[in-house]
């Protein structure tokens, strides 16, 4: 595979990424489309360390920095994705999760949590991997990762799993 | 006793995400209890977002990786720009010579313009007309303009001046393409004449020099070029739009 290629094919990925950070279509896509056009025009560069897909996702944290410090400067106007309904259904099977409520307590984590939580929970990367992307240690990301779970059962109102054990406070720190 | 102890979330993420082996330590119920529950967390953000990364990819990344094949199959610095333009003219002679300069616009001579020529015409009919909204964004915000109309069609583009032949710029709109959206650029002169620039994402067509497209009184040069489709547009006499037609295309290379 080229690079090219490699760039090509870490695409859908990213999308997916973006779109559950922004959690609004247009601007996830805009966000990938510019980390696409720089992974591009910095392709000749490109010297093979790590995976391309490590890179892009990268390219793709850092623009997304860049543009929440635009932002803060401004009014904040929050979109939240209103086109979700058909996961409203009721009565969704035991074992699995309300996707609304899973999809609105994401929208509520701070948005270190929910970073380190997509990366190693839908991107599947590992905690290494997952800290390079985000230029943390990997025990900076764990905490965070800790955090983003807990608050993520909490709010889907499973809290009552953890009366079966005493829970260790402290051992999930910021 | 470490069997006793229960597991803390961070050792189970260690556990489950780390990249070194699991101490042996068998799980409890409520660490089973608690991957169980993350389980079902990743299930639920496979399904919220998952489908995204099955669709085709839009548009404007197709373009992108397209114009970047493109560059990588051809290098650009094999062909001076200086030979580049001198082929574009002889190019340009040949065809008002031979007569493929003047295909119209309906197929004619088994060769037929493309349909962005076909978009190019019916983008300056539409709005050059158009008394009091012309364009969308007015060429006093420049950066602006710049800026939105690069992204929009997934290119950096600017603006090519045309003040040498009196055309002052207006401002620019999007339109819809296929594949992807088009930025028009309006210009105008002392009299009112108004001429277009439009540009759209390649469809993989290859470098074209000029050639021409008419219908009734709106004449128009259109090209293709570094994976973008140009056309210049306007009812101004054939010779006055091939020299501005050459001077977007210098500008634009």
């Amino acid at each position: 595979m080229t690079v090219l290629d490699e760039i090509e094919a870490a695409i859908p990925a990213l999308r997916r990424y973006a779109q559950a950070l922004l959690r609004d279509r247009a601007a996830a896509d805009d966000l990938v489309q510019d980390c696409l056009e720089r992974a591009l025009a910095r392709r000749a560069g490109w010297r093979g360390e790590g995976s391309v897909r490590g890179w892009m996702f990268r390219i793709l944290v850092n623009l997304h920095h860049d543009g929440q410090r635009q932002r803060s400067r401004g009014p904040h106007l929050s979109v939240v994705g209103d086109d979700m309904a058909e996961f409203s259904r009721p009565g969704a099977q035991e074992g699995h999760m309300a996707l609304r409520e899973v999809q609105a307590a994401i929208t509520r984590l701070p948005d270190d949590q929910r970073q380190a939580l997509l990366l190693v929970a839908l991107e599947g990367m590992s905690l290494v991997e997952a800290a390079a992307v985000l230029g943390l240690a990997e025990g900076t990301l764990a905490s965070r990762l800790g955090r983003a779970r807990a608050s993520l059962r909490a709010a889907t109102g499973r809290e009552s799993a953890k009366a079966v054990r005493p829970r260790n406070e402290g051992t999930v720190q910021p | 006793m470490t069997g006793r102890q229960p597991f803390s979330d961070l050792e189970l993420i260690m556990r489950r995400h780390g990249a070194r082996p699991a101490a042996p330590r068998a799980l409890d119920a409520a660490a089973t209890a608690t991957l169980a529950e993350w389980d079902r967390q990743d299930a639920a953000l496979a399904a919220l977002y998952g489908p995204i990364a099955a669709e085709p990819l839009p548009a404007t990344m197709r373009a992108a990786l397209g114009r970047a094949a493109h560059e990588d199959a051809a290098p650009r610095a094999a062909w001076p720009p200086r030979a580049r333009i001198a082929a574009a003219f002889v190019l340009v002679a040949l065809g008002a010579a031979g007569g493929w300069g003047a295909a119209r616009l309906l197929p004619s001579g088994g060769f037929a313009p493309p349909a962005a020529a076909f978009a190019a015409i019916r983008a300056h009919q539409t709005f050059v007309g158009e008394v009091t909204h012309p364009v969308e964004v007015k060429a006093d915000q420049a950066e602006h303009l710049t800026r939105w109309l690069s992204k929009r069609l997934g290119h950096a583009i600017n603006a090519p001046d045309f003040a040498a032949f009196g055309f002052v710029l207006m401002g620019g709109r999007i339109l819809p393409a296929e594949p992807g959206t088009a930025a028009v650029f309006m210009y105008e002169n002392a009299t009112g004449q108004r001429i277009t620039l439009y540009a759209a994402p390649g469809d993989g067509s290859s470098e074209t020099a000029f050639r021409f497209v008419e219908a009734g009184a709106t004449q128009g040069f259109w090209w293709v070029d570094s994976g973008l489709r140009y056309a210049v547009v306007g009812e101004v006499p054939r010779e006055a739009l091939r020299s501005l037609a050459t001077a977007a295309w210098e500008q634009l290379t």
